[in-house]
């Protein structure tokens, strides 16, 4: 209640001071691109690395000239600190703005469906970057667009891995009981099942809680071959820290939220070595396309972001929209996105489903040695 | 691991985490004791306690010289992180009460309370602009060693918290029945007012109070600090909530009561993690406590005394 309460203060004081930065501006009129993520919180980490990759989609176009002659185009960053329900007022924040023609975001599923509604409502272009959950485009907004694979994919993949390479047959599930971890242990568990696995315990962790060893215990007493957690790195770093403490032997496996550098720094190398991830698409640095994205990236920002792609891909999809509408109005640019047949971007060439999902569908799949993710494998 | 294992691994853990709420609950008791005040902000202090312990091991280990004897020493850098954190708890302690609360002192409690949340949003929000909104790592102070019994393990940190805790809470015990302060305090619990009459410093005393919980606070931030080895600036909030609750399962106001209400909340939660499902440990953490304050409303050691007017 509290932090919700404060962080919202936060948030209004920073639209404020955009507002009233767009008020007195240059004298130029501006066309925005809204961002929503987590930029506070325990997320903020993935968050920052992703409104970095749209900032440099938008700098980048601005400094090739302009996409609407006689308009400057702007990115309008708002925070949703990965809470459902600040996620709702920042996107109704963004509807309410008329210079908003389109938004890049959020990093959760369980962010990005409730809002999803509201810029739904509102006729703006929605392009999420990575909110895995395959229920969001099931709920038939057309003006929703996704480009990474879901988790009906990632489940799967991460349940083939585990059982084919790993060998790993008695299976412990734990997911941080979001929209984004529940359904994708689900997606896990179905996936498994299916190929024999025995689902030895499915249990739900809260976020922003410490303690998971009492969990732990449990799973140590109960001796799976493997532990398969779906959630994001902060919890997962807690996971296998008090799992080296406990000194429980099985493997552990995570989705794409895990893989974050950060969860290495807080998890300890020795604690987090040996296990593994699944990531949305494959190594960005071996995509053909994304040479150059990757130097201009670490030249202006250092470190390159997992998620960091993916809201510049879709930064740029939506500019090309913008630029092929011509003209600062949401049905134009939303209607130009919806004749955009494909895009070639950094990550390979999209083209949208008809419930507005990328047909790019490769899982990648990295293990931590030394301290650092190494890539292993991809599949799809 | 046999049952009788498993049980024991989770009374263990039970037992770490219960003597860090503990610590935490008994400056909610004190405040509470001495002036009435459920003081909000006291999670927040436990939080700063955990960044100043951040500083403090960082600065340590920056500083050549003792940085090195630190590092032969391990024991030596946690000494002098617990003391920084302490000492700078305190002055925060000393300050809040200075600023938010002694001037509403003849107020009514409701103003109190909502200055207290108050001062809650401030000390989040200074400490998540100047350490910044991302989780932070505490670099461990002491080698990861476990011992084992069986198939349990015992980490050297569950022994290092454990101990602190029964020292700190053995001290504050002496220091309440034992000494002068510890007399003016308890008469200032009583009657402020006759306590003033009688040449007791209450303004002082009551200052003295907010240092002793704040600092008491600030140590169980370092523990908790080095045991999860990540904090945030939201942390003081759950585990605030979580200390406050054992504060009142004990029976607010009462030190010892503080000290069981913590273990005892350690406890449940474990256990009922453990026995039932992680998803219900706080179901069942909260259902405890709602249980207790209807059979016996002023907690488990709390004593039946009359509202004072």
């Amino acid at each position: 209640m509290r932090r919700t309460a404060s962080t919202r203060l936060l948030v209004a004081s920073v639209a404020i001071a955009l507002t009233m930065g767009a008020g007195c501006g240059k004298g130029q009129p501006v066309i925005k691109i809204g961002f929503a993520g987590p930029l506070t919180g325990d997320q903020a980490a993935q968050g920052t690395d992703m409104l970095h990759g749209a900032e440099l989609a938008v700098d980048q176009a601005a400094a090739a000239g302009p996409i609407v002659p006689g308009l400057r185009v702007e990115l309008a960053a708002l925070d949703d600190a990965r809470n459902p329900a600040m996620a709702v007022s920042v996107a109704k924040r963004l509807a309410a703005d008329p210079n908003v023609v389109a938004v890049v975001g959020h990093l959760n599923s369980s962010c990005t469906k409730p809002a999803s509604a509201i810029y739904h409502e509102a006729g703006v272009l929605h392009v999420n970057p990575v909110s895995s959950n395959p229920e969001i485009s099931r709920q038939g907004f057309d003006n929703f667009f996704r480009i990474c694979p879901t988790d009906d994919l990632q489940g799967p993949a991460a349940a083939r891995f585990a059982m084919e390479r790993l060998g790993a047959r008695r299976i412990f599930v734990i997911d941080d009981l979001t929209t984004y971890g529940r359904g994708l242990a689900n997606e896990f568990i179905k996936a498994a099942r299916g190929r024999g696995a025995e689902i030895l315990g499915h249990e739900g962790i809260t976020q922003g809680e410490k303690d998971f060893t009492p969990l732990l215990i449990k799973v140590k007493m109960i001796n799976p071959e493997l532990i398969y957690f779906a959630g994001m790195f902060p919890e997962a770093a807690l996971l296998l820290k008090q799992r080296f403490a406990l000194q429980i032997p099985a493997h552990f496996l995570g989705g794409d939220g895990l893989f974050e550098p950060t969860l290495i720094d807080l998890a300890g190398a020795e604690a987090a070595e040996g296990a593994y991830v699944t990531t949305l698409g494959g190594d960005i640095r071996q995509a053909p396309a994304a040479g150059d994205f990757v130097r201009a990236f670490e030249a202006k920002y250092g470190h390159l972001g997992a998620y960091s792609s993916y809201s510049y891909e879709a930064t740029r999809i939506v500019l090309e929209a913008i630029r092929r509408a011509g003209r600062k109005d949401r049905p134009a640019v939303l209607a130009a996105m919806q004749q955009m047949k494909s895009y070639s971007g950094i990550l390979g060439t999209h083209t949208f489903d008809s419930k507005g999902d990328t047909t790019l569908r490769t899982i990648g799949i990295y293990t931590i040695k030394g301290g650092r993710f190494e890539f292993l494998e991809a599949s799809g | 691991m046999s049952p009788g294992e498993f049980f024991l691994q989770q009374f263990i853990n039970g037992l770490a985490i219960g003597s860090i709420y503990a610590l935490i609950a008994l400056g909610y008791t004190m405040v509470y004791g001495i002036i009435q005040l459920i003081n909000f902000a006291h999670g927040e202090i436990f939080m700063a306690g955990a960044y100043l312990g951040l500083a403090a091991i960082l600065l340590i280990g920056s500083i050549g010289p003792i940085g090195a004897a630190a590092g032969a020493a391990p024991a030596l850098s946690l000494v002098l992180t617990i003391l920084t954190a302490a000492a700078g708890c305190a002055l925060l302690g000393l300050a809040v009460e200075r600023v938010a609360y002694r001037p509403l002192r003849q107020a009514p409690k409701l103003s109190v309370l909502i200055t207290a949340i108050g001062v809650s949003f401030f000390l989040q929000n200074a400490v998540m602009l100047s350490f910044g909104a991302q989780d932070r790592y505490v670099p461990p102070l002491l080698p990861v060693l476990h011992a084992r019994i069986g198939s349990v393990t015992v980490t050297l940190m569950q022994g290092i918290v454990l101990a602190v805790s029964l020292m700190l809470m053995m001290g504050l015990q002496g220091i309440v029945y034992g000494t002068a302060l510890g007399r003016a305090m308890r008469a200032t619990a009583q009657d402020p007012l006759a306590a003033r009459l009688m040449g007791i410093p209450v303004n002082r005393i009551i200052a003295v109070t907010f240092a002793m919980g704040s600092a008491l606070a600030g140590v169980g931030g370092v523990l908790f600090g080095l045991t999860y080895s990540t904090i945030n600036f939201h942390d003081g909030y759950l585990t605030g909530l979580k200390a406050f609750t054992a504060a009142v399962l004990g029976g607010i106001g009462n030190i010892p009561g503080a000290m069981l209400g913590g273990l005892l909340l350690g406890f449940l939660e474990g256990f009922a993690a453990a026995y039932l499902s992680t998803q219900w440990k706080n179901v069942v953490a909260f259902t405890v406590l709602v249980l207790v304050l209807i059979l016996r409303p002023r907690g488990l050691l709390g004593e039946r005394v009359a509202e004072r007017a």
